[in-house]
């Protein structure tokens, strides 16, 4: 009899089975798996227009550059669709934003074509134009040549290479400068209601009470008011010439289907997102030309999420069933629309450290669905359902699905919930309300905001007229902090050159709690320098990026006349992070030294090391010895103890230092894919781990090393945090079961247990990837076949096949659960 | 203090009783079913495993050599008919290749263990499962762990053959929630040859659970097993036997090879069958007994 139990994903892939009825799997077929090219439109215009706008205020230089693109850029209203609206060509398209990376975007685009991981097609003559024409602008420009110039000495040897496109040391790391923006979120609920006329009226009223005397109206809130009503005249513009597109298609279409879809087409293009949505079908297509302008507007990092869209387009919805204009199956087919143009626009990352980082083509536009209202009720509603069947019935990778969960999430919505995530492709993940709202209470947010964040990029909030913090912020390797602290300041891949503090030969540590010290000393060094780099970040961002489409759409901003990525803007609340990059290779390390160093007495501190410098070759015995030790992520208070006071270290640190920055930098374990390329230098670990290779991901157990099943990896993250500090955020945990795990209607009660127990444990996050071992190597050897695989990296779900060897060695190594 | 043999603490487990649950394996059984999946259960006391797979004795380590007094580990292999059960080798093996099955411990350790888990236990009734082996051959510290978890305010539930003194069930049965039983064959000259016991006293049992615990949920499962009894002769005759009782579900289980391997790290041989179950056979099976 066969053992395998498959979900449904692996059984839709070795059946072989296409849904092409929909009208969104026939948009897909015609661009899966074909490789992306890179559009230089947005690159182009902002370049022309920069150049002609040399020394104006730059919040102005950015409106105008929005309006020169919405003049001229390719307009496109795809075959089948029924949105309008894309912001390249057609296929998987990438857009360029030369004020990141034009100092180096000629070099980089030659390497494009070939890179491993994530690579692009670009034109000989689109490559030419961006060699001669755009780059060359840059040069000397862009915001990571100025922070490079402003990074002290010391700092810098944390932080960059000495190469010519300053390379990330990926020690402590910033990424600040590939990218914008962090993760956002706009109140679209605005454009919706007022539209963006609406929006410039109220600009021209807040111009026209300025007082013509004041220095500080003139030069600061007049540019201001004047980008805003720019934008809102983009935006307006651009829309409109895509119902004129529409109106000459439709002019020509034979079909008399299709010519009354793009009659509609035209119709709500000319009308949103000027004027007020009244339908679900304007609104719906308003809010995808506000998306997709802001990509134009800004790389957010991430990309822009869509905010609470079953709370914001629910009226529109409801009106409309009232009314029985529409259909359950109607809106299911346009938010597909939706979901298939997010899936073409690829997130390009052109420095090597944005794609490492990025692995997969990876882009959040995080969807939120459920929770609770203003009011602190339950917020499920028939839309959250209609997302919900969405991603089961249609199940791509984008959007990213988010599902809120509280207490009094009612049981329909987490077996709704949990069936979709036994569907396999890794949607929804989960963000618990229970340690959210009080975490955004504690930091100053009133009740109300709290109750209505909206999940942001992979696993953060945002609460959209109150976060006002926009600097992207540090990555730390603290694995390489365990490097240094049993080489004595250096690391073997960097050779004799001493880069962290020297806190002593091995030799010279005679108990665990000496060692420990020296590790807590490097750890608390590399915070030194990551705030270092933060407060040079914030201090430099606001004279190189400006966001007036963004701004217009924040209550505080339009209040003050500030762009959003001024530094301090009165009454928002500043949420920055820092990253923890390795932390079971790191409380893996330590307990393995404690245990079989200082306990054991079964090996020394110098046989240790003698056995890391050769990457265990010779010395398998050692390996084994320190592999058995406990380990984090098995409910073991042995290692979990030591997990908890690193955490401690961390939240005290930025307790007392970020204030003097003026911001909140909570403690994160979000890593992206970068635990890959971090992992890239650090040699072999204490815990076992050969060099080189992945550290642990976010605040999952190391790979293979959680040997007691989910509960406990569950129970060691909350044994390891520190409940008493408000200095933390988002901890991401992958969850990887086997399908046998979660069969029937008994494995999705099951689920839903475990699931309500998480949130009793005022965790913050968790996703899932319900698959076999089998099928992930399966796709390794056959990626033919396995194209349409989605699997859990980080906060959201890539196609595997897609991603570098690496990454994909690295989720078939982390642990599958089988129950027994 | 009470304590007993216990070979594993298996955590999140799904599939022993209702909601999440942690399963303690407690060592020694009566019967020697030739399907046994789990051979390390059988003996009373703890013994010595070896798996071959994990030994690095070719990347150059020989610890276990130099400890073992009888000389029963020679080149990466233990040769078992010279090991005097010592231990000595699992002390030393950096890689767990020499290890031991079953450590004795206390009701209050046990019970520290289980509850670790307890938050999991709040949903869905779950809760400690008792298994084994057969886990009422250690009679006082199986009901001594029930009666400290029913204290403790935990679900319980029992994994048993039935083989056990009526009186041990009995005390058991007190502090239980939830019981699942195996009956594998009605046949008494069968069941003999199969499981090397009488069903007798299995019998005898069953029946002061369902008529002096009724209300206690009970699970009442057979492992399917091929040429042994895989036919509606035999399945229709235990359904035949429960047909007078209520409260409770019938289960088959699928014959599965996963135990293979742990005959050959305890240098047994593994009684192999001659065939699976056929699929069509068991669904058909399932189909007619199963409600």
């Amino acid at each position: 009899m066969s053992a395998i139990v498959y979900s449904l994903q692996e059984k839709r892939i070795l059946e072989n089975k296409k849904d092409t009825e929909k009208r969104a799997s026939k948009i897909l077929a015609g661009f899966q798996g074909t490789r992306p090219k890179i559009d230089i439109e947005r690159g182009k215009y902002f370049t022309e227009s920069f150049k002609e706008t040399e020394g104006q205020p730059l919040v102005l230089r950015w409106a105008k550059a929005l309006y020169k693109y919405a003049e001229h850029a390719t307009i496109y209203v795809d075959d089948d669709q029924l949105i309008a609206g894309r912001a390249g060509k057609a296929g998987r398209y990438g857009i360029l934003y030369p004020e990141l990376d034009g100092d180096f975007l000629d070099e980089a685009i030659k390497s494009l074509p070939s890179r491993d991981s994530s690579p692009f097609d670009i034109t000989e003559e689109d490559a030419e134009y961006i060699i001669h024409e755009i780059s060359p602008y840059w040069k000397g420009k862009t915001f990571h040549e100025a922070l490079a110039a402003a990074i002290p000495e010391e700092t810098f040897r944390y932080t960059y290479n000495q190469d010519e496109e300053l390379t990330s040391r990926f020690i402590v790391n910033e990424t600040a400068s590939f990218r914008s923006s962090i993760q956002w979120v706009h109140d679209y609920e605005k454009v919706l209601k007022v539209g963006f006329n609406g929006i410039k009226k109220e600009a021209e009223a807040r111009l026209a009470e300025l007082d013509e005397f004041s220095p500080l109206d003139n030069t600061e809130k007049k540019p201001f008011l004047e980008a805003i009503i720019i934008t809102a005249d983009a935006i307006i513009l651009w829309a409109k010439r895509h119902g004129k597109l529409a109106e000459e298609k439709a002019a020509k279409e034979t079909d008399p289907f299709r010519k009354a879809e793009l009659l509609e087409i035209a119709r709500i293009a000319n009308k949103v997102p000027a004027e007020p949505a009244e339908s679900f079908y304007e609104a719906l297509q308003s809010q995808w030309f506000v998306q997709l302008f802001s990509r134009i507007e800004q790389k957010t990092g991430t990309i822009i999420s869509n905010g609470r869209m079953d709370q914001y387009l629910y009226p529109y919805y409801k009106a409309d069933k009232e009314k029985g204009l529409i259909e359950d199956d109607k809106v299911e087919e346009l938010l597909e629309c939706v979901w298939v143009s997010m899936a073409q626009y690829i997130d390009l990352y052109l420095s090597k450290a944005g794609g490492a980082f990025n692995e997969g083509y990876a882009h959040w536009e995080a969807v939120t669905i459920g929770g609770q209202t203003k009011e602190g009720r339950d917020a499920t509603n028939e839309l959250t359902y209609i997302f919900l069947r969405s991603k089961r019935e249609f199940p791509l990778n984008y959007p990213d699905l988010a599902a809120r969960i509280h207490t009094l999430s009612p049981e329909r919505y987490l077996y709704e919930v949990a069936e979709t995530i036994k569907d396999g492709s890794g949607f929804p993940k989960l963000i618990n309300d229970e340690e959210v709202i009080p975490l955004l209470l504690s930091k100053g947010a009133n009740f109300e905001e709290a109750y209505d964040y909206s999940v942001s990029g992979c696993a953060e909030v945002r609460m959209p007229n109150r976060d006002t913090y926009t600097s992207p912020c540090a990555y730390i390797n603290f694995a390489a902090a365990v490097e240094m602290t049993i080489y004595n300041g250096k690391m073997l891949k960097y050779g004799d050159e001493v880069i962290g503090l020297q806190t002593g030969e091995v030799s010279e540590f005679k108990t665990f709690e000496e060692f420990f010290a020296a590790y807590l000393k490097q750890q608390k060094n590399f915070m030194k320098h990551a705030f270092i780099q933060q407060h040079e970040i914030i201090r430099l961002r606001a004279e190189h990026f400006a966001s007036p489409l963004g701004s217009s759409l924040h209550a505080l901003c339009m209040e003050q006349c500030k762009d959003i990525h001024t530094p301090k803007i009165e009454g928002g609340i500043d949420l920055g992070y820092f990253e923890f990059i390795g932390y079971g290779t790191v409380i893996d390390s330590l307990a393995a030294i404690k245990k079989v160093v200082f306990e054991d007495q079964a090996l020394t501190l110098e046989q240790v090391k003698t056995a890391l410098e050769h990457n265990f070759e010779g010395y398998e015995a050692e390996r084994q010895l320190l592999q058995n030790a406990p380990a984090y992520g098995n409910n073991d208070s042995y290692a979990d103890e030591i997990g908890k006071i690193l955490d401690r270290e961390l939240l005290a640190f930025t307790a007392q230092y970020s204030k003097e920055l003026g911001v909140h930098l909570d403690l994160r374990y979000v890593p992206f894919t970068s635990n890959v390329p971090f992992g890239k230098v650090v040699s072999a670990t204490p815990n076992g781990r050969l060099a080189y290779l992945p550290l642990s991901d976010g605040s999952s157990a190391s790979q293979g090393a959680d040997k007691n099943g989910p509960a406990a990896i569950i129970l060691s993250n909350y044994a390891t945090k520190n409940y008493d500090y408000r200095n933390r955020a988002a901890r991401l945990l992958n969850i990887k079961l086997t399908p046998q795990c979660v069969q029937g209607e008994e494995g999705t009660e099951k689920l839903v247990d475990f699931i309500r127990t998480w949130g009793d444990l005022k965790l913050w996050h968790l996703q899932f990837n319900i698959i076999n071992r089998e099928t992930l190597i399966a796709a390794q050897k056959n990626p033919e076949a396995y194209r349409s695989l989605l699997v859990r990296v980080a906060g959201y779900s890539a196609y595997f096949c897609e991603l570098s060897k690496d990454l994909q060695d690295d989720i078939i190594s982390r642990t599958g659960h089988v129950a027994i | 203090m009470t304590t007993g043999t216990i070979f594993n603490i298996q955590s999140y487990s799904l599939h022993d009783g209702p909601g999440i649950r942690t399963v303690v394996f407690l060592k020694g059984c009566p019967l020697r079913c030739i399907w046994c999946s789990n051979p390390e259960s059988q003996l009373p006391h703890p013994e010595i495993y070896f798996d071959k797979a994990k030994c690095i004795w070719e990347k150059g380590c020989s610890r276990c050599e130099g400890v073992c007094s009888a000389h029963a580990i020679q080149n990466g292999s233990l040769n078992f008919d010279l090991c005097t059960n010592c231990s000595q080798c699992a002390a030393v093996c950096p890689s767990k290749a020499c290890s031991v099955y079953g450590t004795e411990v206390t009701v209050a350790e046990v019970l520290e263990k289980v509850e670790r888990e307890r938050v999991f236990y709040r949903r869905g009734k779950g809760g400690m499962t008792l298994s084994g082996g057969e886990p009422l051959v250690q009679g006082d510290f199986a009901v001594e762990l029930l009666r400290e978890a029913k204290r403790r305010r935990l679900h319980t539930a029992i994994e048993t053959c039935g083989c056990c003194k009526s009186d041990d069930l009995r005390k058991a049965a007190a502090y239980l929630d939830y019981v699942m039983f195996d009956i594998k064959l009605m046949d008494e000259k069968k069941h003999i040859q199969y499981t090397g016991g009488s069903n007798r006293l299995i019998l005898e049992n069953i029946k002061i659970l369902f008529e002096e615990f009724p209300h206690i949920p009970k699970r009442i499962r057979t492992p399917v097993i091929p040429t042994v009894n895989d036919t509606e002769e035999e399945i229709g005759a235990i359904r035949e036997f429960l047909s007078p009782y209520s409260n409770f579900t019938y289960e088959l289980l699928p014959y599965h090879r996963f135990g293979q391997n742990k005959y050959e790290m305890l240098g047994r041989n593994y009684p192999d069958l001659p065939r699976e179950v056929e699929e069509a056979t068991f669904e058909m099976l399932k189909k007619k007994y199963v409600d």
